[in-house]
């Protein structure tokens, strides 16, 4: 139970952004990044406790590695708040960040590595998508905060939002970079694992079934190809066809949206060579 | 001692009399030397700005001071005292701190809420400060207005929200934009509404200003107005629009001269850089269905005075919370200006002990003279720490009252019984307050030099 307790100082970060979005007070925010920094340390901490124990990085299994991105999504967050010094993206962060590691806080202890997952190859694999989603997440975010705040805008109702979310303009622009630096560490990550399964296919792993079926049939890879084009979609749109602002927004929600299938649903009952 | 307030501001005079009242024109110093000169106060500061001209005094007497300060208003400004006086007001102890705390605050100001008004404020202070007519009861009142300033500032939505039409076009055009430096502004019609916004928007930092008219000429004479515009002819208003940021169209035109297909033929080759129109012409120059195209953001001037009507509507609201701040703050300023009333009672009451342990040691003299002198001198220090701990509790107590009635009934009792008949403090002898009512003990070294 010990991924309880950053997910109760995850929880305690959630209200206090929460309050302090409504409230504006600015004791409460800071001490909403108080609380986010010390639920990231004693993430790190179990993290740690978790590599020791296990004697590698805890990211070989579905539930390690949801804990893993958890932490790396709080990191992410707190550097973007603290180089914008902009809080109000936090009460949106907090929710994912709650919801996910309370799947690591039921399911408690480090899977045991199967044997075939080797190589520094596997950990540049794994390292590159976790950091990949992340930065999708934050992108994701973003991109809500910007369509509530074009709406406010257009509808001419200046209220909420209005007061409380920095400009359309900063917003499209964390949103590219976000979008930029997780499409890079994507396509590391995707082809990264693909010269692994390659190399443990023809060698040490010839018999295991789930590296035999890494291939576009399985769930788990085709989705992650889905997500690959869905972003250099945008990508590309934003720079040729002017698909910047509320579009760019949209496209980043649903690219989340299927990382997010892909992480968790996908991961746990559908995938038959990434079950480990 | 007491705490006084005479002035005028938005609220009781016009325009005409405050200008003759200002104290910028010979200048605060000046006016602070000359308030101090006249002997009626003991602290004063003046806070000055183009709405108001307060003074602010403590000091003992408050009717005589009052009077003496309206003198000083009218020969000091050369205005005759009957012209002053039905706009003056003056307002006394701890109701002079709710004021000051209101206008610190901005809500006594003319346009509730705004900001520049607790930059004033300071800026008394300082003044006072600087020409040496502050002091402790002022420093404190003042000290306290920065802080229900800054509460007020950071808890309520007081000071948010634009309250005129340009400063609302120019708080949106930073919404969209962030940033408006490098950002470009064209300007359709060169009258006088469309080169005010301009200029607001200048004044925010735009790099660029074009002006379009249909006479070359009116384009180019307000281009020299806003100063570091350009002009352009009308068949370039394309190229203008497509390369602005920022539109304003300010045009006497009857009809609309952007129309939607206009707009959207504009938008093309901008690739959906955002495109913010300000419409501020009556009857409407831009067709309203061209806000509906993706990153057009199109305000007309209803649409402002809208969004400025709702922002003066929250502020209304946010008064309550404000008034709340202030009464909290006057509560907590009177509770330490009640307690001051009870220093001269104990700074009599220390005289009186330090008397008597100086005319029992003397009247001892003779019978220590056979001592060491360093016998004497110990003697000497037991004594005073005797009367340092007998009093010790009871000043501890006194100073913690918080309201004068006790602080009067206490000082009247301790006057009997210790027999406190001389005026405590006599006037000019303000430095032992200064120390925080503590009288420095019997000079130590003339009793321990005798021999």
């Amino acid at each position: 139970m010990i991924n309880a307790v950053p997910l109760a100082l995850y929880a305690g970060a959630l209200v206090a952004y929460a309050w302090h979005f409504a409230q504006r007070n600015p004791i409460v925010g800071r001490s909403a990044s108080t609380l986010l920094i010390a639920a990231a340390l004693a993430h790190t901490f179990v993290i740690g406790m978790q590599t020791m124990e296990a004697g590698h990085v805890p990211v070989g299994g579905a539930t390690s590695a949801i804990s893993t991105f958890v932490w790396l999504l709080a990191l992410a967050y707190l550097y973007t708040e603290m180089t914008t010094d902009e809080r109000a993206m936090g009460v949106f962060i907090l929710p994912l960040l709650v919801a996910l590691q309370a799947i690591p806080a039921i399911r408690p202890g480090v899977e045991d590595r199967a044997a075939v997952l080797q190589g520094p190859l596997f950990g540049v694999h794994v390292s590159s998508l976790l950091f990949a989603y992340a930065s999708f997440a934050l992108a994701c975010v973003i991109g809500i905060t910007y369509v509530l705040l074009f709406k406010e805008i257009k509808a001419k109702h200046l209220g909420f939002f209005y007061a409380r979310l920095p400009s359309l303009q900063v917003l499209d622009r964390m949103n590219q970079r976000a979008i930029v630096i997780g499409w890079v560490f994507l396509t590391i990550g995707m082809i990264v694992g693909a010269i692994w399964a390659l190399q443990a296919r023809g060698g040490y792993a010839a018999g295991d079934p789930r590296v035999q079926a890494m291939s576009l049939q399985d769930p788990k890879i085709f989705v992650a190809l889905v997500c690959w084009f869905v972003y250099s979609f945008e990508l590309f749109a934003a720079r040729r066809i002017g698909w910047g602002g509320r579009r760019a927004a949209y496209l980043s929600a649903v690219g989340f949206a299927i990382v997010l299938l892909n992480f968790v649903p996908i991961s746990y009952f559908l995938t038959k060579s990434h079950n480990f | 001692m007491n705490l006084l307030l005479v002035g005028i501001s938005h609220r009781t005079a016009p325009v005409d009399l405050r200008e003759r009242v200002d104290f910028q024109v010979r200048g605060v110093a000046d006016a602070l030397r000359s308030v101090a000169g006249r002997g009626s106060t003991r602290e004063a500061v003046v806070v000055s700005t183009c709405n108001r001209a307060e003074v602010y005094v403590a000091c003992d007497d408050a009717a005589a001071t009052r009077a003496d300060l309206v003198a000083f208003l009218s020969e000091f400004h050369g205005v005759q005292a009957s012209d002053l006086a039905p706009h003056l007001y003056d307002v006394h102890g701890l109701d002079a701190a709710r004021h000051l705390f209101r206008v610190a605050g901005g809500l006594d100001s003319l346009v509730v809420g705004e900001p520049q008004i607790l930059g004033q404020v300071k800026d008394a202070h300082t003044a006072a400060a600087e020409a040496q007519t502050v002091g402790p009861v002022l420093n404190r009142l003042f000290h306290s207005s920065f802080a229900v300033g800054k509460r007020v500032r950071t808890e309520t939505g007081l000071g948010s929200g634009a309250v005129s039409v340009s400063y609302a076009a120019a708080s949106l055009a930073k919404k969209i934009f962030g940033d408006l430096r490098g950002r470009s502004v064209a300007v359709v019609g060169a009258g006088e509404m469309g080169k005010l916004t301009a200029l607001h928007m200048k004044s925010h930092g735009v790099h660029a200003v074009t002006i379009v008219s249909r006479t070359m000429a009116h384009a180019a004479r307000t281009a020299e107005a806003i100063g570091g515009a350009s002009a352009s002819p009308w068949d370039e208003l394309d190229t203008v629009l497509g390369a602005a940021d920022i539109v304003i169209t300010a045009t006497g035109a009857a009809t609309p001269i952007l129309t939607r297909s206009h707009v959207e033929a504009v938008m093309r080759p901008r690739r959906n850089r955002p495109l913010f129109i300000i419409d501020i012409a009556v009857p409407r120059d831009v067709d309203p269905a061209a806000g509906e195209i993706e990153q057009v953001f199109l305000y007309n001037i209803d649409d402002l005075q809208a969004t400025v009507r709702e922002n003066l509507a929250r502020r209304s609201s946010e008064v309550a919370r404000a008034e709340a701040i202030v009464g909290e703050e006057v509560e907590r300023f009177g509770a330490w200006f009640r307690s001051r009333g009870a220093i001269p009672t104990v700074v009599a009451l220390r005289q009186r002990f330090e008397d008597i342990r100086r005319a029992e040691l003397e009247r001892l003299d003779f019978k220590l003279s056979t001592l060491t002198p360093d016998a004497r001198a110990r003697v000497d220090e037991i004594t005073h720490l005797i009367v340092e701990k007998l009093l010790l509790t009871p000043t501890e107590q006194l100073k913690s009252i918080g309201d004068s009635d006790t602080v009067e009934a206490y000082a009247e009792a301790l006057s009997r019984l210790f027999d406190l008949t001389e005026p405590p403090v006599a006037r000019g002898t303000q430095p032992a307050e200064l120390r925080g009512g503590k009288v420095e003990a019997f000079p130590r070294n003339r009793s321990r030099s005798p021999r």
